[in-house]
């Protein structure tokens, strides 16, 4: 469904990634893994259209899609929820919810996304007219999860959702992206968590310094002693 | 205690400050520039009204409508010709400040540089017993009122609106989600000239029009925008009340003097809370 094919990202001099090439098909659940500055979320901002792509080609569905506005990207149904969730902090919840069905129109859609964002996360339900900055550190992530699903999402990419949270709520968090998952979302995950990453995902990359260093099934990476030994902690 | 005609200047004044104070913020908090030329878009305001009214012989709301449209239209001009173009802070701002004297020689050489008026349009006065108030300034007061009204429709009904907060707030968020933020810049740079011109129109029958009418007004709108804190929309507002009240007040007190006094206390609230009145954060 997506393809990067040895894309290359730069800020002026600095390589954030160099000749990646991974490939996602529809119903996938990969991770991206890598420590700081791996370029882990410069290969989302260029997925999503924020970064400029120098050389090599992003398809999705067997279209180009690198060099398209990210707003034509999001509308194909590639959705990202940004590193640090980025809520609109002085909207309400509601308003940032409709902010992420912003290039919806149809509405019997836009109510039964909402249907099934309050299942997932009942507590938004109560916090509809607090605004973004009112709400804890967990609910934020649910809420950027919650506008990412209002988007209608084909592809949803997490940018390390499980950032600041404890490891009960990252053990919540970790149970509704399975769910968005079996629901026929395919999922992009990047993390610095590699433990949950692996855990989640089927397949993995690992980024290092932007280039791909280790890749395959999540159930060989764990085993993997460079894995083990650089992420892993054993 | 001042006689009501003071109180009603004040009035007149706050509304002219609110309407470019809140074009200026609205602008500032997408762009992330101050306009150093809202003023001169105030002043075209002003002389463009006028001309559609004496030359053209359209009545003057229709004129006003029409002013705006064409400030506005100048405005996004401005912006894709000259301030998308250029980038840093201070380059930008030096291109505004330049654009002040570039408007200003513009509308003297159009328009020569003595005074004109309008004060024909909507005369007389309204009787409240005790004291009577120009129609002039009765409109100048209940035009702000409707702008405001309407500009906060806008912002938090509408979908533009959410799509200018948004991007105020989170642009590349917003941009994840596909608002198009160079577009919403471009209408609010619209939208926020158009009010600065409309300012302009609304009080081009109450002074006098000259090329030079817009520096006064922009020079209390920023401090409008400075005492309410930069980047909130609420505290231009509030600013924009407090510096026209003061102003008129001492002005009948202390005359000339109340502009000396009035940057003092400017200065001393900016002692004690540099962030303004609201803080920097309310978009
Ligand atoms: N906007 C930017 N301007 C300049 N350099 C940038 C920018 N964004 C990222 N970089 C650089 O690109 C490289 C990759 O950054 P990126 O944010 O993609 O890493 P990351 O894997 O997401 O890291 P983290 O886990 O800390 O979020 C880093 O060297 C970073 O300093
Ligand atoms: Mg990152």
């Amino acid at each position: 469904m997506l393809e990067l094919r040895s894309i290359l990202v730069k800020y002026g001099k600095t390589v954030a990634v160099r000749k990646l090439s991974l490939s996602v098909n529809k119903g996938d659940f990969i991770t991206i893994l890598g420590a700081n500055g791996a370029g882990k979320s410069s290969t989302l901002n260029a997925i999503s259209g924020i970064a400029k792509v120098r050389a090599g080609e992003i398809d999705y569905k067997g279209e180009k899609i690198n060099g398209l506005k990210p707003g034509t990207i999001a509308a194909k149904g590639i959705i990202q929820i940004p590193e640090g969730r980025r809520l609109f902090p002085l909207m309400t919840v509601e308003e940032n919810l409709k902010m992420g069905a912003y290039l919806q129109n149809d509405k019997r859609r836009i109510s039964e996304a909402l249907e099934k964002v309050f299942i997932l996360f009942p507590v938004l339900k109560e916090k509809m007219r607090a605004k973004g900055r009112e709400l804890s550190g967990g609910q934020q992530q649910m809420a950027a999860i919650a506008r990412g699903l209002m988007a209608l999402p084909e592809l949803l990419m997490f940018d390390e959702p499980s950032l600041g949270l404890s490891p009960l709520l990252r053990q919540q968090l970790a149970e509704k992206i399975k769910e968005i998952n079996r629901d026929g979302v395919t999922v992009i995950l990047v993390e610095q968590n590699a433990r949950l990453g692996l855990m989640l995902a089927n397949y993995g990359y690992v980024l290092e310094n932007g280039e791909l260093t280790i890749q395959g099934k999540t159930s060989d990476l764990m085993l993997d002693d460079n894995v083990k030994k650089a992420y892993l902690g054993v | 205690m001042p006689p009501a005609g003071i109180w009603i200047d004040a009035l007149v004044q706050s509304s002219t400050y609110i309407t470019m104070a809140f074009g200026m913020v609205l602008v500032f908090s997408i762009l992330g520039i101050l306009n150093w030329a809202h003023g001169q878009y105030y002043m075209l305001g002003a002389v463009v009204v006028f001309y559609g009214v004496t030359a053209a012989g359209v009545p003057f709301p229709i004129s006003m409508l029409i002013t705006g449209l064409i400030i506005a239209g100048l405005g996004m001009l401005v912006k894709k010709v000259l301030i998308d173009r250029v980038s840093g802070d201070l380059y930008v701002g030096a291109v505004t400040l330049a654009l002040i004297f570039f408007l200003e020689g513009l509308a003297s050489m159009l328009f020569g540089m003595q005074d004109k008026g309008l004060a024909n349009v909507m005369p007389g006065n309204m009787d409240l017993g005790s004291f009577s108030v120009s129609y002039q300034k009765i409109a100048v007061v209940s035009f702000t009122l409707v702008v405001m009204i309407a500009m906060y429709i806008v912002l938090n009904r509408t979908k533009v609106g959410l799509s200018i907060r948004a991007a105020a707030q989170e642009p590349r968020a917003a941009s994840l989600y596909g608002v198009r933020v160079d577009r919403v810049s471009l209408i609010v740079m619209g939208i926020g000239c158009a009010l600065a011109a409309w300012a302009g129109c609304i009080m081009a029958p109450v002074y006098a029009i000259n090329p030079f009418i817009g520096r006064i007004p922009m020079i209390f709108s920023l401090l409008a925008i400075v005492i309410g804190g930069l980047g909130s929309l609420s505290g231009a507002i509030i600013g924009g009340l407090i510096l026209g009240f003061l102003n008129s007040v001492m002005t009948y007190y202390i005359s000339y003097y109340s502009e000396v006094v009035l940057f003092v206390l400017v200065i001393i609230l900016l002692l004690v809370r540099p962030q303004g009145l609201f803080g920097a954060a309310l978009k």
